[in-house]
Formats: structure tokens, C-alpha cells, sequence
């Protein structure tokens, strides 16, 4: 998983395309835009018009193929159970709930992939309350560190046979050793809150490089909202599913 | 179990959208009760709201399944109601960009999680007063575990009888009994108590190793409890 998230973070920062290069909110923008038109179509043509434009948005990106793949088929292994569930014998019933996730799990790859995290993360925290948007920041920061540290310690556990035996006697190995990362994280956590100080923390991390700074390639991202809209009005009316 | 990685268009439009009003008026709340605190408090959740990803991130061999932990109870013990439950609204927050459950899915992911984690610190200080922190913190992961996971059932349940056209259809209706009465009893009961079985032994070592070694992160305990070579 470290390896997904730190590759999804390299992308994103060092990727080239037009995407990578247009701010933040207009990306973020259109990706409501397309979740919110998935999530409320109503009608075949809608759905495959916003499979086709998630897909082509993905592969314009140039983002790896086997993230794309896992983009598709992760959520898709959640939505088949619940398709089942709903089930009455008409695959046309079914389907929507299997593309309406895939819709949505691309788009928030090509959001993700192509938005460097404190671009991304600089408009959400605006709109939640100071302690949220802060702690969204080093949260993610966190993962990496403390991520790489909980595999080094599991795998340690392996080799050293805590994870054999009984049940009980296996949990409460993890437990102790979940706490040595408590312990750490919290060791960590009075680092930064002295680094934050050294830099001058004015009681809200800014992130503000340039995730509001339209450029000219903000106009394929506006085109791209404006097509979700058009293509929502006009499929409207289109036969139900 | 307790975190959803349920994908966006799967749950009816009532559900979710009641899920994200609620989720932000609780952040809204918890954001006011929290307005005092500074970075010091904020570097410490977000630690553990990292730890939370990071766990969660690895399988726990549990017979012959994988098992994701949440650690939401522990958190709740550590951090209080308000703390924990923005600490569970950042990591599903994450969770949805990183793929792992819809965007429209944050609100009942953050409610779900976080009511578990809030109602985990007065369980724990309840029954810490009478006996050790290690038991006392298994017994608040196990009830906060079992409150999420009745919850994570309870949205499941809802969604179905409101999706369109299932309330009506009589296959449907067969289906939902024979999943209330067959897998439910026979599989999902079994592998729910063996989960909340599992986070409980895991915060009881949790508990254990920062009695032992770190006493005053505990709730109820102070700086004084902390061993000589541990503060030294």
C-alpha cells in the first residue's frame, strides 16, 4: 500500500500533462461535477458518456495502467456484492451500480494523480474547521513515516514468529507492538509541533502554493465541467436504466 | 468491518446525503469543543490519525481470512470523543481520495467510525476505575467495535429497503430474509465477534505496553504513574 500511495504522490508531482499543470480547484471542481452527475444520472447514455470522458481524462493524464486497473476494479468488488443484494432479475437494473463506482473510483485517481497533496488539500481545509484542515495536512504527512514504519515492524513480527500461535497470544503481540507506535507517533507529534514553532506557525497551515491560480490549461478542465453539465442536461431525458 | 469501503452510487441519495449533513454538523461541534486546543494537540491527533491509515493498511491473519483493524476504539481512549472523531473524518476523508470508499460514503464512513471511537473514553474510564487500564481498554474497544459495526449494519439495512424497487419485489424480500436468517447467524455473526475479539486483544496490549512504559497518555492517569527509566 506505501508503495500506491508514494507512487500516486510522485505522479502527481511530477507528472507533465495538461491536467498536472491546471490548479487545483477547477480540477476538484469538475470531479464533484462528474461523481455528482454519476451519482444522479438517470439514464444509459448519461452513465457512458461520463465512463468514456473518466476514461479518456485517465489516460490523458498518462498514468499507469495498473493503477487505472485498480481504479476500475477495486470499487467494483464492493458494488457486485451490493448489486447482488438489490438483485431482481434484470442485468439493465443492476448494471448502473456497477459503472456509477467505477465513474467515480477513476475520476478521483485522475484527481489525485495529477494534484500535488497540499494543492488538494488546500481548498478542502478552507471550507472546514481550522483544527480539521490543519490535521488533514499532517495526517498525510504522517501515513508515509508511520506507514513504513508499521510494515518494518510486521515484517520483524513475521521473522521473529510473533504472528504464529494462538489467536489471543497473536493480538496482544500486535497490540504491544501498535503500541511501540503510538509511543512513536506521539514522540513525533511533539517534534513537528516544535518544528512548526521554529518556522513560525501562525495557527493555520496555509498550503496555499497555487492551487487558486488559473493558467491557460484551466480551460480544458473548465471544458471538460461544461461537457459533464451539458451532457447531464441533454442525456436527461434519455430512457431510464 | 467498522469502516465502510462501500463505493459512490451504491447507497441511496437519502442515506448518504443525511449521512454528510450529520457527519458536518458533528465536525462543526467537535470543531467548537476542540477551538482551545493548539498545535500540540493537533500534531498528536493527526499521529494517530496516521497510525490509523497505516494499520489499516495491514491484514491481520485471522483463520483463514485477512482482517483490517480501525484502532477507532483506542483512538476514542486516547483522544477523547471531539479528537477522535475529527481524527476519523480526516482518515476517510483520505481513505476516499486514496479509492478506499465513495466520496459520498465520507459522512457515514466519519459517523460510523466516530461514534464507535467517541463513546470508547467513558466506557474506559468507567471501568478503569475498577480494574487495570489493559482490561479496561479491551473491553472499550470490544463495545466500541460492536456499536460501529451495529451502526455499519443498520446503514447496510436501511440502503437496501430503500434502494428503488427492492422494497417491492418479492425476490428481494426472500433474499433479505435469507440473508437475515442464514448468512447473518451461520457466517457474518462468527466473523464480526472474532473481529471485535481480535481489536480487543490488540488494545489490550496497546494498553498494556503504554501503562507499562508511557502511563500518562492513558486517560485518568498522570505524569507522576510514569515509571523512572521510562521519563528518564
Amino acid at each position: 500500500m506505501i508503495n500506491t500511495f508514494a507512487q500516486v504522490d510522485y505522479l502527481a508531482s511530477a507528472g507533465g500533462s495538461v491536467w498536472h499543470r491546471a490548479s487545483a480547484l477547477t480540477k476538484l471542481a469538475a470531479a464533484v461535477a462528474v461523481i455528482g452527475g454519476a451519482l444522479f444520472a438517470n439514464g444509459w447514455p448519461a452513465l457512458a458518456a461520463l465512463l468514456v470522458t473518466v476514461i479518456v481524462l485517465v489516460l490523458t493524464a498518462r498514468l499507469p495502467l495498473r493503477l487505472i486497473l485498480a481504479a476500475i476494479t477495486a470499487p467494483l468488488l464492493f458494488a457486485f456484492v451490493f448489486a447482488a443484494a438489490a438483485w431482481d432479475g434484470q442485468a439493465a437494473h443492476a448494471a448502473p451500480r456497477l459503472v456509477r463506482p467505477v465513474i467515480a473510483g477513476v475520476v478521483a485517481l485522475w484527481l489525485v494523480g495529477t494534484t500535488p497533496y497540499p494543492d488538494l488539500f488546500a481548498p478542502i481545509s478552507r471550507v472546514l474547521p481550522r483544527a480539521v484542515g490543519d490535521s488533514l495536512f499532517l495526517t498525510y504527512r504522517a501515513v508515509f513515516s508511520l506507514l513504513g514504519r508499521v510494515e518494518r515492524l510486521w515484517k520483524a513480527l513475521f521473522l521473529r514468529g510473533a504472528l504464529q500461535g494462538p489467536v489471543r497470544r497473536r493480538a496482544g503481540m500486535m497490540g504491544e507492538a501498535v503500541g511501540t507506535v503510538v509511543l512513536y507517533g506521539f514522540e513525533r507529534s511533539h517534534r513537528l509541533y516544535q518544528v512548526m514553532h521554529l518556522r513560525g506557525h501562525s495557527g493555520r497551515i496555509c498550503g496555499c502554493r497555487h492551487w487558486l491560480d488559473l493558467r491557460r490549461e484551466d480551460a480544458w478542465v473548465i471544458g471538460v465541467l461544461l461537457w459533464v453539465v451539458v451532457a447531464a442536461i441533454v442525456f436527461h431525458g434519455a430512457p431510464r436504466s | 468491518m467498522s469502516h465502510l469501503h462501500i463505493p459512490d452510487g451504491v447507497l441511496p441519495p437519502l442515506v448518504w446525503i443525511v449521512g454528510a449533513v450529520l457527519a458536518l454538523l458533528v465536525l462543526l461541534a467537535s470543531g467548537r469543543s476542540t477551538r482551545g486546543q493548539g498545535p500540540r494537540e493537533i500534531a498528536y491527533r493527526s499521529a494517530l490519525g496516521g497510525i490509523m491509515l497505516a494499520v489499516m493498511a495491514i491484514p491481520v491473519p485471522i483463520t483463514a481470512f485477512d482482517y483490517c483493524m480501525t484502532l477507532a476504539g483506542p483512538v476514542g481512549v486516547l483522544l477523547g470523543a471531539a479528537g477522535a472523531y475529527q481524527a476519523c473524518f480526516v482518515v476517510t476523508v483520505i481513505l476516499a481520495l486514496m479509492g478506499q470508499g465513495g466520496f459520498s460514503v465520507i459522512g457515514l464512513n466519519a459517523l460510523v467510525l466516530g461514534a464507535g471511537a467517541a463513546i470508547a473514553r467513558p466506557i474506559y474510564l468507567a471501568i478503569a476505575a475498577r480494574t487495570r487500564p489493559a482490561t479496561a481498554m479491551a473491553a472499550a474497544t470490544a463495545v466500541s467495535q460492536l456499536f460501529s459495526s451495529a451502526l455499519w449494519l443498520a446503514i447496510l439495512a436501511v440502503s437496501v429497503k430503500l434502494a428503488p424497487g427492492a422494497a417491492h419485489e418479492h425476490e428481494v424480500a426472500h433474499a433479505l430474509a435469507w440473508v437475515r436468517g442464514g448468512v447473518v447467524a451461520a457466517v457474518v455473526l462468527p466473523l464480526l465477534l472474532l473481529a471485535v475479539g481480535v481489536e480487543a486483544m490488540l488494545g489490550f496490549g496497546l494498553a498494556r505496553f503504554l501503562d507499562r512504559v508511557r502511563p500518562d497518555l492513558l486517560p485518568g492517569r498522570t505524569s507522576a504513574d510514569v515509571p523512572e527509566e521510562a521519563s528518564a
